[in-house]
């Protein structure tokens, strides 16, 4: 065995070679970090060496009044965004394949992908001016057919639901990257044969596309349950305000205010530590169950 | 061929990894012989930027000729992103320069004996006895850490000129006639909301709260101390407040209004008041509005009834220079500190770079057009006296209420382990802050709010608070 992996690595080393930046990419930014979330348990001294707390900064994070209610804050809006934005960029690949004009399509896509690249900043900037009550365009839109004005950036009904549709504006297009890539690998004789055999544009999708980027559709939801409770802090820090802080606060603009800025980082690090083992539990069960029922997952 | 260009490919990518963080910078000043070095951090006080450079060059000269000591002065890169945030994980990495500036998160350090107690450097030096103001001076006294001569940051009124004097120019004395120099404003400009705030109250609290009884943090009440969010005069300030918000008289959208969209308001005349930090922040609205609408800003001093001033918390400074406990010369660098606020080290402070801020013919001073882009880079001494004004006649009137009105608060901090349930107690008085302001709930609901607050853990605050303010 160990001399098949030698060999394996001798007849194809210059594709280990290749791999090797990767590797020690991940090694030191990601796994050497890994070694300090056990200041989570520990005081963090500046001078000498840090003391041993324990549990005491878990106990301190959900002791807090408002704890419960930033965590379920935290589900709520990962929930939302996870389950209703998840589908959507996978509609756009499917559309955006049916598309048979080349420049169009390259022009639909670049104009999708762009506000990929703009900051929360911008984004919130954008939205609170378009949303502001009775002024922006939506609400004089509103006005304009007969409805009441809503005030959606400090309405406690509205306020997540701002955050879903920002969120798809934002990453929609860049999203669907990746489907569009896993339909554009499926051979084109299947398309052929299924037109000569009469199917419809709609059946060639759902018998021939969907089934082809199955594998890609699962990897990708199984590694986002990873972030489920990175419930975008960015995007929640730029665009909440004192009316719906309540409904809106998360656990990590709960941690930033009470942990960063108060230079208590044990806290904010018992707090990483706790969001990451959600994660990797829901990446584990959900890649089982992957597994039972589709025969599909990530590894 | 195609192996060499592969194997210089992975090279490539190697090296690029690998040196991804960048060299490590080469200090700024190189102590040589025996001339001592004081490393500086500050909040956009960097090394990369030679007007900095300059204005050390100048100090250094400056102290020599002050203290009759060689120093030199080096400037210690904060890594981009939050100052505080970065600082503190700059000094958990053991880089710890002598002089650090603090814009929050001093407690972690001072509470491990990182920062040294500076009352007896205070206490001995009649440079800084003359530069501190008296609330300076509580400050030191409650948390001897931290050292900012700087005015207070209290935000003062400020009303657009022409609708001021259109409403009769009379300065407002009480909280009516503050209520009724706004209604006449509304009516004159019905369009236009009378003012606007920043995302909460508490810029124009400042010109309302001892009116209404708010004088300090904890304010007696029934024989005990209260937390003033959840005292009786609160109640009455937040229905004046509703009062206002009903009549059109305060903006609707203040809850969404950010620094700059406010600086858009009062330009495009969407609203016609706000309320701006005392000093050269006056001064930068007032021409501001001047470009904007060719009128300028009056300064309007604090609603007089209950009380009537700024409350300045005597609690601690929030910012500040400290002197690490492991410098080597912590008599030096205060001395450095004291320099910088005698005349001739507010000069070089407050004027910048001789040739580029401000030129000297024939013992005159002047500004040049640069001038805006200077800003004091260690205090700003309220009582230094130049030969030019370095603030605009707002700002100076500004100054001149920090004077009459200013009121020491003798606040106290929270402590950590109080901190989150303080965090859920802030966001609890948010919400019902906001909603009864908008009118969502009645004024009524106030003693909802407040049986809330103490429920939720007010009352444990509540008692500490008794010991504390004993």
């Amino acid at each position: 065995m160990k001399g098949n992996i030698q060999k394996r690595i001798i007849k194809d080393k210059q594709m280990y070679l290749l791999l090797f930046p990767v590797i020690l990419f991940f090694v030191v930014w990601h796994y050497i970090p890994m070694w300090g979330s056990r200041i989570a348990f520990q005081d963090v001294m500046y001078i000498g060496a840090n003391k041993w707390a324990g549990l005491r900064h878990f106990q301190l994070l959900f002791s807090s009044p408002v704890f419960l209610k930033v965590f379920i804050n935290t589900v709520i809006i990962s929930s939302m965004k996870m389950f209703l934005i998840f589908p959507l960029p996978i509609f756009l690949a499917f559309m955006l394949n049916e598309v048979t004009s080349h420049g169009f399509r390259k022009s639909v896509q670049s104009v999708i992908y762009l506000p990929h690249f703009f900051s929360w900043v911008v984004i919130a900037g954008i939205f609170i001016s378009l949303l502001s009550s009775p002024e922006g365009v939506v609400n004089q839109i509103m006005v304009f057919f007969g409805l009441e004005p809503i005030s959606f950036m400090t309405s406690t009904k509205h306020i997540r639901w701002v955050f879903v549709f920002s969120e798809v504006w934002r990453s929609i297009g860049w999203d669907s990257i990746l489907y569009i890539a896993a339909i554009n690998s499926i051979a084109p004789a299947l398309y052929e044969a299924a037109t000569i055999d009469g199917a419809s544009p709609f059946q060639q999708a759902i018998n021939i596309t969907l089934p082809a980027i199955i594998p890609t559709i699962i990897t990708v939801f199984i590694l986002n349950l990873g972030f489920f409770m990175n419930a975008g802090f960015d995007q929640v820090f730029n665009m909440m305000n004192d009316a719906v802080i309540n409904h809106v606060d998360i656990i990590d603009t709960y941690v930033y205010r009470v942990g960063l800025m108060q230079g208590n980082y044990s806290l904010g690090t018992a707090a990483g530590l706790f969001k990451g083992i959600i994660g990797f539990v829901l990446i584990l069960s959900t890649d089982r169950l992957s597994r039972k029922v589709t025969g599909e997952g990530v590894w | 061929m195609k192996r060499f260009l592969i194997t210089l490919l992975i090279l490539v990518v190697m090296s690029g990894l690998v040196f991804a963080g960048g060299g490590k910078e080469e200090s700024t000043a190189v102590a040589g012989g025996e001339i001592p070095t004081i490393r500086i951090v500050g909040k956009d006080f960097s090394p990369t930027e030679d007007v900095n450079l300059q204005f050390l060059a100048k100090v250094e000269a400056g102290f020599q000729a002050y203290s009759g000591q060689k120093v030199n002065l080096e400037l210690v890169q904060v890594p981009d992103g939050g100052y505080a945030e970065k600082l503190n994980l700059m000094l958990m990495g053991g880089d710890i320069p002598d002089l650090i500036y603090f814009q929050g998160g001093d407690e972690a350090v001072s509470k491990q004996g990182l920062l040294v107690d500076l009352t007896s450097y205070v206490n001995k030096s009649t440079v800084m006895q003359s530069a501190l103001q008296d609330f300076n001076k509580q400050r030191i006294e409650n948390y001897p850490y931290l050292l900012w001569l700087a005015a207070p940051r209290a935000r003062v009124a400020l009303v657009r000129e022409d609708w001021f004097a259109e409403a009769g120019g009379k300065v407002p004395v009480t909280v009516d006639d503050f209520y009724n120099l706004f209604k006449t404003i509304k009516s004159n400009h019905p369009d236009a909301f009378v003012m606007t705030d920043t995302g909460s109250t508490s810029r124009m609290d400042f010109t309302f709260d001892h009116a209404f009884g708010l004088t300090a943090t904890w304010v007696k009440q029934g024989g005990s101390y209260v937390y003033k969010k959840v005292s009786d005069a609160e109640k009455a300030k937040l229905a004046f407040y509703q009062k206002l918000y009903a009549e059109g008289l305060f903006d609707k959208d203040y809850i969404t209004t950010k620094w700059d969209t406010m600086e858009d308001k009062f330009q495009n005349g969407v609203v016609g008041m706000v309320f701006g930090s005392s000093g050269v922040v006056c001064d930068i609205y007032d021409t501001k509005l001047k470009g904007a609408q060719g009128v300028g800003f009056v300064a309007l001093p604090p609603a007089k009834g209950v009380g009537q001033g700024y409350s300045i918390s005597s609690a601690k400074e929030t910012r500040g220079w400290a002197i690490s406990a492991t410098s080597k010369n912590p008599d030096l660098v205060f001395q450095f500190l004291e320099y910088m606020a005698t005349d001739e080290g507010q000069l070089s402070d407050r004027y910048g770079i001789e040739d580029v801020h401000y030129t000297v013919d024939n013992g005159t001073y002047a500004f040049t057009d640069k001038k805006g882009e200077w800003w004091p880079r260690i205090n700003e001494v309220m009582s230094y006296k130049g030969p030019l004004p370095t603030l605009g006649t707002l700002g100076y009137e500004s100054w001149g209420f920090l004077g009459d009105y200013v009121v020491g608060d003798p606040d106290f901090p929270i402590p950590s382990d109080m901190a989150p349930t303080w965090d859920a107690l802030s966001n609890l008085y948010k919400e019902y802050n906001f909603k009864i302001i908008t009118g969502e709930y009645s004024i009524d609901k106030f003693d909802e709010f407040v049986k809330e607050w103490y429920d939720l853990g007010g009352d444990k605050i509540t008692e500490y608070a008794q010991g504390m303010l004993k």
